[in-house]
């Protein structure tokens, strides 16, 4: 990874936890900007145009939110929020709002390092609509929709399929139940997240997915699932 | 809304209470033949009524109902309002006394045990602020004193030394991590008696979060995890619950001695979710079982166990704002097992479906 230089924004009111940030990902050879406030880091994101940008949502001058919001008008640039512990609904409200993913405080500098590359690749290569995705001993093959563990073709209803396949989409990205829904049902389907639940069971079970283990999707409690990437 | 559903269901409960009264008595009437049951019988009737509403108001209604019925139905003449009879003035006085005195009691003993709720609450909060202002100097100390150490001694240290320091303020940290955590668990449990905001969760999901965070901490320490294979959705506040297996599987890491293995079990029965953490080690000792939940249990005031007493009576806050049971006893076979149990909107029947 040397020689790509990304830009990346680290918006962050603490001066300490900003200086910690900064200096990782330089030593990981990222080029860091940073900004203390809100309106400041609006001003470098659209000034230096950053390849990603690392937001705390508890800015001094406005919320972190409305900094999402107003990028997002005009940039597809990921967003990785860092979110206080408390509630799932900051982090949900955060991913609805566009932000590509989330660490929670306190974190580890190995577990931002991750979602960084995470976020970063999956903004360059986009969606893989086509081919193959593959994590582990589990393959996705799109043009037959087909999916199989260790060779082993797993036999999923079309809803089942759909679900893991627009997972697979996003590897590495939290996305909300309300997005899944979503996609998977379209409009009709809006509010019913036990109907995804209870899919994602049988998913589980399908996989021969036992709990602690953390095998191809996991659980983001009260926000929503995640494709596990290949090389977690 | 809460307020007008809460009155609707008095009003319904002090209606279908008279109506069992008045058709008790007519079957009584006809039955024995006889009266003198009958204002027994409302008497009870507006006991009840006093008892089981929160307000003066339905005891009162109940009251003035029962001399009216009592009066209709059961006094000569028979099914005519008659006030000239002394006899009705007089139930109606004695009814009247047994609502405001039953209504008044109950009043008060509500009070007190909410009082008592508040005050073991308030225990609660003064433990774990002695807890914090013990137990929080000793990392913070390790974590200061070595940051300085490295800074002022940074070249004469070998590479192996400063390792060796930073990852002991590393690990102090991550303790007060878990400190923070449960502090701040009972912040979200604390406020003006609020009970927890509870959104459905898969029971599968939320034991794959904790063994999965568990796991990251304690590499080398296996769980063996036994939950119902159907289709399980408990209504509950994931985050606090997570904390409580949390604190219950690290309890028995730390205290569990000898323990060679560890098991996290959830059975469903009936419209109830009981959740086990159960080890091998050396079990409880008999005198601390009893005052376990309450954070007196754990060593001196200064050992970094009091942090079990913590932990411990943060599950049991928990559990209880849940509406819930926690225990906690040693197992025949040795070891320890801490139990909880939690209710589900609606039994389980098999496979819950939609």
């Amino acid at each position: 990874m040397g020689n790509n230089r990304y830009k990346i924004l680290v918006v962050e009111d603490e001066a300490n936890i900003r200086s910690f940030v900064s200096a990782v990902l330089e030593t990981n050879g990222y080029q860091v900007l940073t900004a203390g406030t809100c309106s400041q880091g609006e001003l470098v994101a659209a000034s230096h145009c950053p390849d990603l940008i690392i937001l705390d949502l508890g800015l001094p001058d406005q919320d972190g939110l409305e900094l999402i919001r107003r990028v997002r008008l005009s940039s597809l640039v990921p967003v990785i929020v860092l979110s206080a512990r408390s509630g799932e609904k900051d982090k949900v409200a955060a991913l609805d709002a566009g932000a590509n993913d989330y660490v929670t405080k306190p974190f580890g500098t190995e577990e931002l390092m991750a979602r960084v590359r995470a976020a970063i690749r999956n903004s360059r290569h986009g969606p893989e609509k086509e081919g193959r995705f593959v994590t582990g001993d589990m393959e996705i093959d799109y043009d037959k929709r087909r999916i199989s563990i260790g060779g082993e073709e797993i036999r999923l209803t079309q809803t089942e399929y759909n679900i893991v396949a627009f997972l697979s989409e996003h590897p590495g990205k939290v996305l909300t139940y309300a997005a899944i829904i979503k996609a998977v049902w379209g409009d009709a389907g809006q509010g019913c997240v036990k109907r995804l639940q209870v899919n994602m069971a049988n998913i589980r079970k399908k996989f021969g997915v036992k709990p602690g283990r953390g095998r191809y999707i996991l659980n983001e409690l009260g926000v929503g699932y995640r494709m596990q990437e290949e090389h977690e | 809304m809460e307020d007008v559903r809460h009155t609707l269901k008095e009003a319904a409960m002090t209606f279908l209470i008279l109506g069992a009264a008045f058709c008790l008595c007519l079957l009584m009437q006809n039955l024995f033949r006889t009266r003198t049951l009958i204002p027994a019988v409302f008497v009870l009737a507006v006991f009840l009524v006093s008892f089981f509403t929160q307000r003066y108001l339905f005891g009162i209604v109940a009251s003035l109902v029962s001399v009216l019925a009592l009066n209709f139905a059961f006094t000569f003449p028979y099914f005519t309002l008659n006030f000239t009879v002394p006899e009705s003035i007089f139930s109606a006085v004695i009814m009247l006394a047994v609502t405001i005195m039953t209504s008044t009691m109950t009043t008060k003993l509500k009070k007190q045990e909410k009082m008592r709720a508040e005050s073991e609450k308030e225990k609660l909060r003064a433990n774990l602020l002695r807890a914090v202002s013990h137990d929080l100097r000793t990392p913070l100390t390790t974590i200061y004193g070595s940051c300085s150490a490295i800074i002022e001694n940074y070249d004469r240290f070998s590479e192996g030394q400063k390792k060796k320091l930073l990852g002991e303020i590393r690990e102090e940290a991550d303790w007060l991590i878990r400190m923070v955590e449960n502090l701040l668990s009972v912040t979200r449990i604390g406020g003006r008696g609020v009970s927890v905001v509870k959104t459905p969760t898969v029971l599968e999901e939320l034991i794959d979060t904790v063994v999965m965070k568990f796991a990251k901490r304690y590499p080398s320490q296996e769980i063996q995890v036994e939950i119902p294979e159907e289709f399980v959705s408990i209504p509950m506040d994931a985050m606090l619950i997570g904390q409580v297996l949390t604190n219950l599987l690290e309890n028995a890491v730390r205290h569990a001695e000898g323990m060679t293995s560890l098991a996290l079990t959830v059975r469903t029965e009936g419209n109830e979710a009981v959740f086990t953490v159960a080890d091998d080690g050396c079990g409880i000792p008999q005198d601390k079982l009893a005052g376990i939940f309450s954070g007196s249990a754990g060593g001196s005031p200064d050992s970094r166990k009091n942090n079990m007493g913590i932990g411990l009576s943060v599950c049991a806050a928990i559990i209880r704002a849940h509406g819930g049971r926690i225990w906690a006893e040693n197992r025949k076979e040795g070891g320890a097992l801490f139990g909880f149990s939690l209710e589900a909107e609606e039994a389980f029947n098999g496979e819950q479906q939609i």
